[in-house]
C-alpha cells in the first residue's frame, strides 16, 4: 500500500470518472454555459463581417475624404464630394417653435460612409451637417474590452460557478441519487484516495471545458479584427493574455470545484450552498481584508490580465457591488488559492470518511 | 493474523430515529452463513456495516482482522454484491466487471482475463458483450455476483443473491458458494425465505427487528425450537369459554383469540399435558372442531422466532 499505489489508484479513479463526467446527461448544460459566449462572439463576428461586405459592395471612400467633411456643410456638397453613402436614413419630425405657435418641419438625415475600416456617421439637420461621428467597425481594443467584460461578469461569476456546481456537486451527491456510489466505496481504496480521484476528474473536466471555452472565445474575439492588427497582437501580447485568462478559468474551477465538492458531501440540498457561496463571493468586496482572502474570485481576478471593466456611469451601489477586490500579485494569488483549496479539501476529506450510503428507504 | 472470523461486538446502528440493528454480537466462522429475516429486519444493514458502507453508532466490527473503516485493506479481500446495480450507463457486463477490476490494481490485460473468468463462472459469457441495462433481473443478479468474485475475495457478501434466479442457475450459484466455502472462505448471504437457504448454509442467523433472535448451525437452531413452546390453532365454539378453561393450566403460556370468537391460538410448553387438557375440556361438553399444530414446518419455526419478537 505504497504512496505510488495510491497515486495510481487516484489516476484510475479519475480516468473512469472522467468518462462519466464528460458524457453524463447531468453535465450537458455545462457545455452550454461554456460555449454560449463563444457563440455570441462568433455571431457578432459574422455580423460584422457581413456588415463590412455590404459596405464594400456599395462604396468605399478614402480616409482623407472622410476627414475632410466639416460641420456646417450641406448634404448636397457632401454627396457630391463623397458619392453614394453606404447607408442613408431620413426622419421627418414636426417641431414646435419657441413661441409654441409656429410649427417647423424638421428633416434629419443620417449618411454613413465607409473607408475600409472605419465608418463615419454624418447627421444633417435640415440639410446642414450638424454632427459627425467616426468609429472603427471592428477594433481590437473594443473586442478586448468586450472579452474582458464577458470573462469577468459572465464566465467567472456565472458560467464557471454554476458549471462547477453541476460537475462537482454530482461527484458524490449525483451517485447517491443514482444509487451507484457503493461501486466506489467498495473499492479497495482509502476514502481520501477516492475523493482525490473524483476531484481530479472534476478538475480535469471543468478545466478542459472552461479552459477550452475561454480559448475559443478568445479566438472568436480576435477573428473579425483586421488581419494585420490581429497578427501583430497574436505575435505580441496575445499568448500571455490568453494564458492568463485560461489560467484564471482553471483556477476558478480549482477553487469553486473544491467548495462544491465539500458542499456536496456536507449538505443534501445543492441550492443552499450555491446561494450562500454566490452571496459570499458577491459581498466579498465589502469585507475586511482578512475575510476577502477566503474567496475564489478574489484570487482569480488577480490572475486576469485586466481588471473587471467598470462603466463610470454606473450607480455607486452597483459599482460597489461589482468592484473587483484590490488585486494581489498573481503568483501570490495562485498560492493563496491553492492554500484555500487545500483547506477546503481537508474539510471534504473529513466528511468523506464519515460518508455513508443512504439511498433512501425502499 | 488473528483467527479468520467476522466479529460483531455489541453493534448498533440507527438511521436517525429508525432502528437498523440493535446490539448485535456475532462471531462468524468461515463457511456459508445466511442472514435470514423478513424485509426491514436489518439484513442489508448488517452487510453494509460489515463492508463499511455504513458505520456503527456503537460497537465494533472486524472482518478477518480488518476494520471496515479501512477499505483499502478490507476490500482487497472482500467482495460485496449489493441489491443495487452499479454499472455505468451504457456499460456491457464485461466492461462493468473489467472496470471494477482496475480499481483492484489489475492492469488492463489481467483485468480482461479475470473479468472473462468471473463472467464464465456465473454463466454470463454469452451475454458479456451486451449492455447491463438490457439484462433481465436474474442476469443483473449474476453480473453483480461476477463483479464480487472477480478478484477472488476471501469474504464474499451477497445481499439476496438467489432472488430472481431460475432453478438451474440457482443450483449453479449455490455450487459456487459451496466451492468458496470449501476453500476456507466466508460466504455471507441474506434471504427472507428460510427454506431457500437452510440446507445450503453452515450457519443460519435469524434476525427480526434489528436483533439476532437465533444463530448457529441450522440443526441447532431447530433443536432450540424443539425446546421452545409449541403453538396450536384450536377451532371451537365458545372459544372464550375454552380459553378460560385453558388459562389456568401452567403448561399454557399464552392464548390469543383469532377470527373473532371461533378460534384460539394456544402456546404450550408441554404437548402431552396440553392434549390431556383438551380431552378434558371436550369431555366437559365443549365442541372442539379441530386442533392444528401451527408451527410444524420450518416456516412456522421462523414465524415463531420472528413473530415472537413483535
Ligand atoms: N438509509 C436508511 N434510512 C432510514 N432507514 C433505513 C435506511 N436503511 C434501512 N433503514 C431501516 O432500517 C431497517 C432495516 O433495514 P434493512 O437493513 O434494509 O433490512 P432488510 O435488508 O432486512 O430488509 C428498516 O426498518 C429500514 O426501514
Ligand atoms: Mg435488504
Amino acid at each position: 500500500m505504497t504512496r505510488d499505489f495510491r497515486a495510481r489508484q487516484i489516476w484510475t479513479i479519475a480516468r473512469l470518472e472522467l468518462r462519466r463526467v464528460f458524457f453524463s446527461k447531468r453535465s450537458f448544460w455545462v457545455y452550454g454555459l461554456a460555449l454560449f459566449p463563444v457563440a455570441i462572439f462568433v455571431a457578432a463576428a459574422i455580423g460584422m463581417t457581413y456588415e463590412r461586405r455590404s459596405y464594400e459592395a456599395v462604396n468605399r471612400v478614402s480616409p482623407a475624404l472622410i476627414n475632410s467633411v466639416n460641420e456646417g456643410e450641406s448634404v448636397e456638397a457632401v454627396l457630391e464630394r463623397l458619392g453614394t453613402p453606404v447607408r442613408d436614413r431620413e426622419f421627418r419630425r414636426r417641431h414646435r417653435g419657441e413661441d409654441d405657435e409656429s410649427e417647423e418641419l424638421l428633416v434629419i438625415r443620417n449618411l454613413r460612409y465607409w473607408d475600409g475600416s472605419r465608418f463615419a456617421e454624418l447627421r444633417f439637420r435640415n440639410g446642414i451637417l450638424e454632427a459627425k461621428f467616426i468609429r472603427q467597425l471592428i477594433s481590437l481594443e473594443r473586442q478586448r474590452q468586450a472579452y474582458n467584460g464577458v470573462f469577468h461578469y459572465y464566465y467567472l461569476k456565472l458560467a464557471i460557478f454554476f458549471g462547477c456546481l453541476g460537475i462537482f456537486m454530482n461527484l458524490f451527491r449525483g451517485e447517491m441519487l443514482d444509487k451507484t456510489l457503493h461501486f466506489w466505496l467498495l473499492a479497495p481504496a482509502r476514502r481520501e484516495v477516492l475523493l482525490g480521484g473524483k476531484y481530479l476528474a472534476g478538475l480535469l473536466a471543468s478545466s478542459v471545458i472552461f479552459g477550452a471555452g475561454a480559448a475559443l472565445m478568445f479566438a472568436a474575439m480576435v477573428w473579425p479584427v483586421d488581419p494585420l492588427e490581429a497578427r501583430a497582437f497574436l505575435a505580441g501580447p496575445a499568448a500571455a493574455q490568453w494564458a492568463r485568462y485560461a489560467g484564471a478559468a482553471m483556477l476558478a474551477c480549482l477553487g469553486y470545484g473544491s467548495a462544491f465538492l465539500a458542499a456536496g458531501l456536507l449538505v443534501r440540498n445543492p441550492i443552499v450552498p450555491a446561494v450562500v457561496l454566490l452571496m459570499w463571493e458577491s459581498i466579498n468586496g465589502f469585507l475586511p481584508a482578512v475575510l476577502q482572502k477566503i474567496s475564489v474570485l478574489h484570487y482569480v481576478q488577480s490572475v486576469c490580465p485586466m481588471p473587471a471593466p467598470m462603466d463610470d456611469g454606473a450607480p455607486a451601489l452597483v459599482r460597489l457591488f461589482l468592484a473587483p477586490a484590490p488585486g494581489t500579485a498573481w503568483p501570490l494569488a495562485v498560492l493563496g488559492l491553492c492554500a484555500l483549496t487545500a483547506a477546503v479539501l481537508f474539510v471534504a476529506a473529513r466528511a468523506v470518511k464519515r460518508l455513508e450510503i443512504n439511498y433512501g428507504g425502499d | 493474523m488473528s483467527a479468520p472470523e467476522i466479529v460483531f461486538d455489541e453493534v448498533s446502528k440507527f438511521y436517525g430515529e429508525v432502528l437498523g440493528v440493535n446490539r448485535v454480537t456475532l462471531r462468524i466462522p468461515p463457511g456459508i452463513t445466511s442472514l435470514v429475516g423478513p424485509n426491514g429486519s436489518g439484513k442489508t444493514t448488517l452487510m453494509n456495516l460489515l463492508t463499511g458502507l455504513v458505520h456503527p453508532d456503537r460497537g465494533s466490527i472486524t472482518v478477518r482482522g480488518f476494520s471496515p473503516r479501512d477499505p483499502e485493506r478490507l476490500m482487497r479481500i472482500t467482495g460485496y454484491a449489493t441489491q443495487y446495480d452499479a454499472a455505468p450507463r451504457g456499460a456491457t457486463g464485461f466492461d462493468f466487471v473489467c472496470t471494477s477490476l482496475l480499481l483492484w490494481g489489475y492492469d488492463s490485460r489481467a483485468a480482461r482475463t479475470r473479468a472473462a473468468e468471473a463472467l464464465e463462472r456465473v454463466g454470463l459469457t454469452e451475454a458479456a458483450g451486451r449492455k447491463v441495462a438490457a439484462y433481465s433481473k436474474g442476469m443483473r443478479q449474476r453480473v453483480r455476483l461476477a463483479q464480487a468474485i472477480a478478484h477472488d475475495p476471501e469474504v464474499l457478501v451477497l445481499d439476496e443473491p438467489l432472488n430472481g434466479l431460475d432453478p438451474v442457475v440457482r443450483a449453479e450459484t449455490i455450487a459456487l458458494f459451496r466451492d468458496f466455502a470449501a476453500r476456507g472462505r466466508h460466504v455471507v448471504l441474506s434471504s427472507h425465505v428460510l427454506q431457500e437457504v437452510d440446507v445450503i448454509s453452515d450457519q443460519v442467523i435469524l434476525i427480526a427487528n434489528g436483533m439476532v433472535v437465533a444463530e448457529g448451525r441450522i440443526r441447532n437452531v431447530r433443536d432450540e425450537i424443539d425446546e421452545r413452546p409449541s403453538q396450536f390453532l384450536i377451532r371451537c365454539s365458545g372459544a372464550s369459554r375454552v380459553a378460560s378453561l385453558l388459562f389456568g393450566r401452567d403448561h399454557v403460556s399464552e392464548i390469543k383469540m383469532v377470527d373473532g370468537r371461533e378460534g384460539l391460538l394456544v402456546m404450550t410448553r408441554d404437548r402431552e399435558q396440553f392434549a390431556a387438557a383438551l380431552n378434558e375440556i371436550a369431555l366437559a361438553g365443549h365442541t372442539i372442531e379441530s386442533v392444528l399444530p401451527a408451527d410444524e414446518n420450518v416456516d412456522a419455526l421462523y414465524e415463531y422466532l420472528i413473530g415472537g419478537q413483535r
